[in-house]
């Protein structure tokens, strides 16, 4: 329809108004649900420094214990991490001046090389890794015809990464990018498979009896300014405002055994949740 | 284990962990390359210019062309009307935020294909996400490239603090592409003479600001802005991006002027060091 102002509107219930105003952006929450996609799909991101980087003794006994998993009725959305090769390209981009945005799409391609890894070893299985190109719009396809995919973990920001408020390392780098598609697609768990037993009080590589803290919610966990977390700090922003995902866990895959355990819904490391 | 071929910085990378304060302040140190220094990125607004037809976008397109030769320009589009049906209509179907910020990009898209197809005798491309490594070739060739401003976040696009809306849209792909090139400017065409204390739209008290920075315009805290916030936010923590003008780009030459750097419309700045 053509109106008074000289602009040409679709009737909508958005129509005419701007989307910067705070009224607006209130009424599209009131009152409506999300419908998850992927209701019954487990998320499990599987660490590039903590498991892969480790080469065979950490990587073969969690295909195994994904290869059990596979073998069942569930469907697995996995991805990986960039891990030593990302630092690397970031120390060397850095040296050369590049911006975040550069270093961003730069470390999509050692993710995606570690996907490729993942998915030679679980080949047996049908589960390659995905274009990232085509994984997004395809996803409820191949969750349907495979008994799980892989991914790269990064989100498709690359050039569009945010600078970040501190330094210039991508603030949004494979444990957000796999948070993203958990609650996008709405999936039933959302699992991080790392080195360490789940968040520890002091990093336990230099403090190996510092407590382990078993649930924890992500605002307490953003006030208590922990010096590191065992992932991405943005996770805990992401998961504040997350409507289909409420929780997820970090556990430790050189225990391989809990990462069945926990894709039943089990507490074996440090569950997260929305506070 | 001590490398010699790492800088002491990318011994830290690979030992340390990246949610280290001290080492991400660390990762800020060393030279910042521009990568396009020469370059202003103008974003053309959606509902307030191409939704409006010829009336707006023909002396729009025009002004382009005469600024080709002078200045280069990497041309990023608005979505406008058909997003916010897009996105009424998905959330009244209960879709998440990462589907209406697909659905936001299809559109954002189909403008940047018709201002390309006004441009395109002239030798000026339209690129996808995937041929920004060609764009530097274009803009020495042609002084101007035309790519959609949505950043390509697609179903990984984050919530909003409030409601379904994706918080990251047209204002702020484009505003991260001239971050990322160490742009010369960023310039945004609408239909406001720039910033205002109110919607000058509804209301006539409205008063219009000249220059601000991000932060005094967030304490502000209207209820309306120009521009998306997380522009704002982003701002604050860009390394060449610092300033943003927006201009009304249904006056004649007003685009001519930002890009020469006079004084018109409104001027965002970062304020304090980065």
């Amino acid at each position: 329809m053509s109106t008074s102002d000289q602009r040409h509107h679709l009737n909508s219930m958005l129509m005419r108004e701007s989307l910067l105003d705070k009224e607006l952006m209130s009424s599209t929450e009131r009152g409506l649900r999300v419908r998850r996609m992927l209701p019954e799909a487990h998320v499990i991101k599987i660490g590039g420094s903590s498991i892969i980087d480790r080469g065979r003794e950490a990587t073969f006994p969690v295909v195994d214990a994904l290869g059990v998993l596979l073998d069942g009725d569930d469907t697995l959305l996995l991805s990986t991490g960039g891990g030593a090769r990302t630092r690397h390209v970031f120390s060397i981009g850095i040296d050369l001046g590049l911006p975040t945005g550069v270093l961003a799409q730069l470390s999509i391609a050692d993710a995606l090389g570690n996907a490729h890894i993942l998915g030679s070893l679980l080949a047996p299985w049908g589960v390659v890794a995905i274009p990232p190109e085509m994984f997004g719009h395809l996803l409820p396809l191949f969750a349907r015809a495979v008994p799980g995919v892989i991914f790269n973990g990064d989100p498709p920001y690359s050039l569009w990464e945010h600078p970040p408020s501190v330094g210039r390392i991508p603030p949004h780098r494979t444990d957000a990018g796999t948070f993203l598609v958990a609650e996008c697609f709405g999936c039933k768990t959302l699992t991080f498979v790392k080195d360490v037993d789940g968040i520890h009080e002091q990093d336990p590589r230099h403090h190996p009896d510092a407590p382990l803290i078993s649930e924890i919610g992500a605002r307490e966990l953003q006030a208590r300014a922990l010096p590191q977390l065992p992932f991405d700090r943005v996770l805990l922003e992401l998961l504040t405002h997350a409507r289909l995902i409420d929780r997820f866990q970090v556990i430790n895959g050189l225990h391989p055994e809990r990462i069945a355990a926990a894709v039943r819904g089990e507490h074996v490391g440090t569950m997260v949740y929305k506070d | 284990m001590k490398s010699e071929i790492l800088t002491d910085l990318g011994q830290r990378l690979i030992s340390e962990s990246l949610t280290d304060e001290a080492l991400m302040a660390a990762t800020a140190e060393g030279p910042h390359v521009r990568i396009l220094p020469d370059a202003n990125v103008v974003k053309i607004g959606g509902q307030s210019m191409i939704d409006r037809g010829r009336s707006a976008v023909f002396p729009i397109i025009d002004e382009i062309v005469q600024n080709l030769g002078r200045h280069k320009m990497i041309i990023g589009t608005g979505a406008g009307t058909r997003a916010r049906h897009a996105y009424s209509v998905g959330i009244d179907l209960e879709l998440p935020t990462g589907v209406l910020s697909v659905l936001g990009t299809f559109v954002s898209m189909q403008n940047a294909r018709m201002l390309h197809f006004l441009l395109a005798k002239h030798g000026i491309p339209f690129i996808e996400p995937i041929q920004f490594p060609q764009l530097p070739h274009y803009l020495a060739e042609r002084d101007a490239v035309v790519f959609f401003g949505m950043p390509p976040y697609t179903f990984w696009q984050q919530n909003p603090k409030v409601g379904r809306i994706p918080p990251h849209r047209t204002d702020t792909g484009s505003y991260l592409i001239s971050e990322v090139f160490g742009a010369r400017s960023m310039i945004y065409v609408k239909d406001e003479d720039g910033l205002y204390t109110a919607d000058p739209k509804k209301d006539k008290h409205a008063t219009h600001i000249p220059e601000i920075t991000a932060e005094e315009l967030i304490a502000m805290d209207l209820d309306d802005v120009v521009v998306e916030r997380p522009v704002l936010e982003l701002m604050r923590s860009a390394v060449h991006s610092r300033s943003i003008r927006i201009i009304n780009g249904l006056v004649p030459g007003n685009l001519t002027r930002a890009l020469e750097g006079e004084r018109v419309g409104t001027l965002i700045t970062a304020g304090g060091a980065s």
